[in-house]
């Protein structure tokens, strides 16, 4: 029987066995790649996705760090859309309208043998401690509204001896103005632990334990979910101009990137067009010249820069009733209309192209701009792709020269200027919520770019390198 | 920034069309200050008193709020000439600026102004503005360190609360009955000469002695130091960063720390992180040698641009940016402390609040014991870096009291001799 199954078992030869071998080892090779990769991209892009699930917590230094976080669960979701649609009969984007009755129910917890109390519930007058929002109420719910009796509404005797016990109330509104936010405080003596609400507070362990307490009850879904984001957009309005901030600033920066990628397109393939094709006198020492330019660090020009700009372009500006450029989208356009890396990929781009189109287009009586723009144009456009995608991504990013360039008024700010603000406004009360969020809609548009368009960005990596 | 020659000239070009602005008629007068919290303030204040006030006069105030570092950007714009004509000057640093001759003394308007008169801001604060008899800052706001407690954990603890009779000794213990309590230490010692100071102050230290140098190895610093350090070899202290909170009123406001060395920038906090923490407030403990106390200024003053051209309007607005009714203002708002002597009685500090008595509090540390102003000179923070290196390692056990002393005074004496 034995001898009989061994022989129907084809024993593999010395070569596949090798074969076999040499797989193994390409497989594990290529898991090895794979892991490595894995691993470098968890490190990129973990900070963000950790910046972004910190942007939604209530406290988003939390230490340790958790991953289940309130705002992500779906049953506050639900209880945040019935909440707010009691508040004010809506349930997306809420607020705490006259005529609302807020009903709320609440768990406790007391060890065997010991009686529960009733807890107390509180609207309280609360202020934000960042003076921007503190300035911006105008009516404290706790002025318009009167809490019910809260009544026992179910008791549970757990295994151990211990009781839970569910509580039931509700709050109406009183007065007749429409209130922002509703925030609730519930006191307990000590001991007598929290379990469950309604809603879960978002600060559920006040005075070690004694206090639960919620920002706003009626804040709607999605002011719930991205409450931070919320405050970003809601807290910030210039004083003097009455504009929202952060939109004008998110404004701000797609203009500027707009501005700069149309007159870097424009001008570094006009350069770049002249300096490959056309045969002119001093077009070497122009060449070099750039190349030069490109090797001087910024900070060596800021200076002179800057004096240029507040000047007005050397006084000539003054002629036209301009007196500086500082503080003006002009004058970073200008500062900034085509940089010598542009210049330099058109160029080289463009050099690749056959000679015989150029001289076929020619013998039919076609100028340059027209073969520029007719011919050259769109074939380039791999090349100004890259270039735009290049010149959008370090424009958006830009800090240092904006921040130079531009200090006042504050809804002139670019996102990224912008953010340093806020890093001053709400970093002092170390509430770093808005800034967080702030960062991550910050990053957002380069994210969305880089996902749509990641071959071009590997185009224009691939043109900076030695071509041709 | 790199540009190519002819794109300037096409720069020129587009320039040309892009442009249409007109320069204002009447007298207009730039103020700055850093963003920030501060800045909606100044912002609504200028809205309900500067802005009205001014119209009448045929003067209009632009208002720079600076996202950035403010001091290098008005060290900078007054060198490049593009200094505003009011501006902040922090009380760190507002003496380098002083010294350098960029800042427009202002006793000759004192004298002719009618709203504005010395005696009405408190001493302490004028003083630290002032450089060889002369006047170059009127205070806007000012902060003061205070003892913040918490109420709860002393109960709990069974502890009587830290009160204004407290010595370092008495207050050591009670700090040392109530980290007794799970889970809770007793005092946030941050390793910052920017809290510690206080102490060497209320124990005789001066900053500079006689011959301009700083010794270290004074009574009153060293027992300030020792007690200070001394603490956080029981629970009765902790640095913050122990905890993994990178100041005081992190630590406070999650209750792991039952009492914290902070100025009234911790209410904010509290408001947004911890609005229900039940906490009180008393002044920093006496020195059971001297018998007094000693604090630490932390102000603001407005300066004016030595190089303005329109130093009467610019005057005439300060006159407004620092008048009683706005200072009134954010006194009401509970927004900064501003440095008029006549807001002591204000019934606003008599309210029964925590924010409110905190506030009253830190306001009266700038007039009770060595009240020191928070700078040191041509030095600027290099002063403190050794101190508060020695600070840290003593703390954290690497050093002993000595050791720290003795390396800090040295790397004091090379910083001061360079």
């Amino acid at each position: 029987m034995r001898k009989q199954e061994l022989s129907t078992i084809k024993l593999p030869s010395e070569e596949e066995i090798r074969e076999f071998q040499l797989k193994q080892r390409r497989w594990r090779k290529v898991a090895m790649i794979y892991l490595v990769l894995l691993l470098v991209s968890i490190l990129t892009i973990g900070p963000f996705f950790f910046g972004l699930l910190s942007s939604l917590k209530d406290n988003p230094l939390e230490w340790p760090p958790k991953l289940s976080v309130n705002q992500l669960k779906p049953a506050n979701w639900i209880a945040a859309f019935r909440l707010s649609k009691a508040g004010c009969g809506k349930g997306f984007f809420g607020e705490f309208a006259p005529g609302a009755i807020i009903p709320f129910q609440v768990t406790y917890q007391v060890p065997a043998g010991k009686e529960p109390v009733t807890p107390q519930v509180v609207v309280p007058k609360r202020v934000p401690g960042t003076a921007g929002a503190a300035l911006l109420i105008e009516h404290y719910a706790a002025d318009y509204s009167r809490v019910s009796e809260v009544q026992e509404v179910k008791r549970e005797i757990l295994a151990d001896g211990s009781v839970r016990v569910t509580y039931a109330f509700t709050i109406h509104h009183t007065g007749d103005v429409v209130c922002d936010r509703l925030p609730m405080d519930i006191t307990v003596p000590l001991g007598q632990q929290f379990v469950s609400a309604t809603l879960d507070p978002n600060r559920p362990n006040e005075r070690l334990g004694r206090v639960q307490s919620w920002n706003n009850l009626t804040a709607g879904v999605i002011p719930y979910i991205f409450y931070n984001y919320h405050r970003v957009f809601s807290e910030n309005y210039s004083r003097t101009t009455g504009k929202n901030l952060f939109s004008s600033w998110i404004k701000n920066s797609f203009v500027l990137c707009f501005a700069r990628v149309l007159t870097n397109l424009l001008f570094a393939s006009m350069a770049g067009f002249a300096l490959a094709r056309l045969k002119f006198r001093g077009k070497n020492t122009i060449f070099l010249l750039m190349l030069f330019s490109m090797m001087i660090p910024g900070q060596v020009t800021f200076i002179s820069n800057y004096l240029v700009l507040r000047d007005g372009v050397f006084g000539l500006s003054k002629l036209f009733g301009v007196n500086t450029l500082l503080n003006s989208y002009s004058g970073l356009i200008v500062s900034g209309l085509v940089s010598a890396s542009s210049v330099f990929i058109m160029k080289q781009f463009f050099e690749g192209l056959p000679e015989s189109l150029e001289e076929a287009a020619r013998i039919d009586g076609a100028s340059s701009y027209q073969i520029l723009f007719r011919i050259f144009f769109p074939l380039a456009k791999p090349a100004l792709g890259a270039l735009t995608i290049l010149t959008f991504q370090g424009v958006w990013n830009e800090f240092f020269w904006p921040l130079v360039v531009l200090t006042s008024p504050q809804d002139r700010f670019t996102l990224t200027i912008g953010l340093l603000s806020f890093r001053r406004m709400y970093g002092v009360a170390f509430d770093w919520g808005p800034i967080l969020a702030g960062s991550v809609i910050s990053a957002l548009p380069l994210v969305v770019l880089f996902v749509v368009f990641q071959r071009y960005f590997v185009e224009g990596i691939s043109f900076t390198g030695v071509k041709g | 920034m790199k540009k190519s020659f002819f794109a300037v000239c096409f720069g020129l070009l587009l320039m040309v069309a892009m442009f249409s602005t007109v320069s204002a008629a009447n007298v207009q007068v730039r103020i700055s200050g850093w963003g920030g919290s501060d800045q909606p303030i100044i912002e609504e204040m200028l809205r309900l008193y500067v802005t009205p006030a001014m119209a009448k006069e045929g003067i209009t105030v632009l208002y720079e709020p600076i996202a950035d570092d403010f001091q290098r950007y008005i060290v900078n714009a007054l060198s490049a000439n593009t200094a505003p004509d009011l501006f902040y000057m922090d009380i760190f640093w507002a003496q380098s600026l002083i010294q350098a001759g960029q800042v427009e003394p202002l006793d000759n308007y004192i004298a002719k102004s009618k709203i504005l008169k010395k005696e009405d801001f408190i001493p302490s604060l004028l003083d630290a503005f002032s450089y060889q008899g002369k006047v170059y800052g009127i205070p806007k706001d000012f902060n003061t360190l205070a003892l913040f407690y918490n109420k709860d954990l002393f109960d709990l603890a069974g502890v009587a609360y830290p009160d204004e009779n407290d010595t370092w000794d008495t207050l050591a213990k009670k700090l040392e009955a109530v980290s007794k309590l799970d889970g809770v230490y007793g005092l946030a010692l941050q390793p910052e000469f920017a809290r510690m100071g206080a102490f060497t102050y209320a124990a005789g230290f001066k900053t500079f002695d006689q011959n301009g140098k700083s010794n270290l190895f004074h009574p009153g610093f060293k027992a300030a130091f020792e007690w200070y350090t001394g603490l956080a070899k029981t629970r009765a202290g902790v640095m913050p960063a122990d905890l993994g909170q990178s100041w005081g009123g992190g630590a406070f406001g999650t209750e792991e720390v039952a009492a914290c060395i902070e100025g009234a920038w911790v209410i904010g906090h509290l408001k947004d992180q911890a609005p229900n923490l039940n906490y009180g407030t008393t002044f920093l403990p006496k020195d059971p040698s001297t018998g007094k106390r000693g604090n630490l200024i932390f102000c603001v003053a407005w300066g004016m641009n030595k190089d303005s051209k329109n130093k009467q309007a610019a005057f005439k607005v300060l006159e407004q940016l620092t008048s009683p009714e706005v200072q009134q203002w954010i006194l009401e708002r509970g927004l900064a402390l501003p440095s008029r002597v006549a807001l002591a009685d204000n019934p606003y500090f008599k309210q029964n609040n925590r924010e409110a008595q905190a506030n009253y509090i830190v306001f009266r540390g700038a007039s009770e014991g060595n009240v020191v102003p928070f700078s040191f000179g041509e030095y600027g923070g290099r002063w403190m870096d050794p101190i508060n290196e020695a600070l840290r390692a003593v703390m954290s056990g690497e050093m002993s009291v000595e050791e720290g002393l003795r390396e800090a005074q040295y790397r004091l004496d090379q910083e001061m001799q360079r």
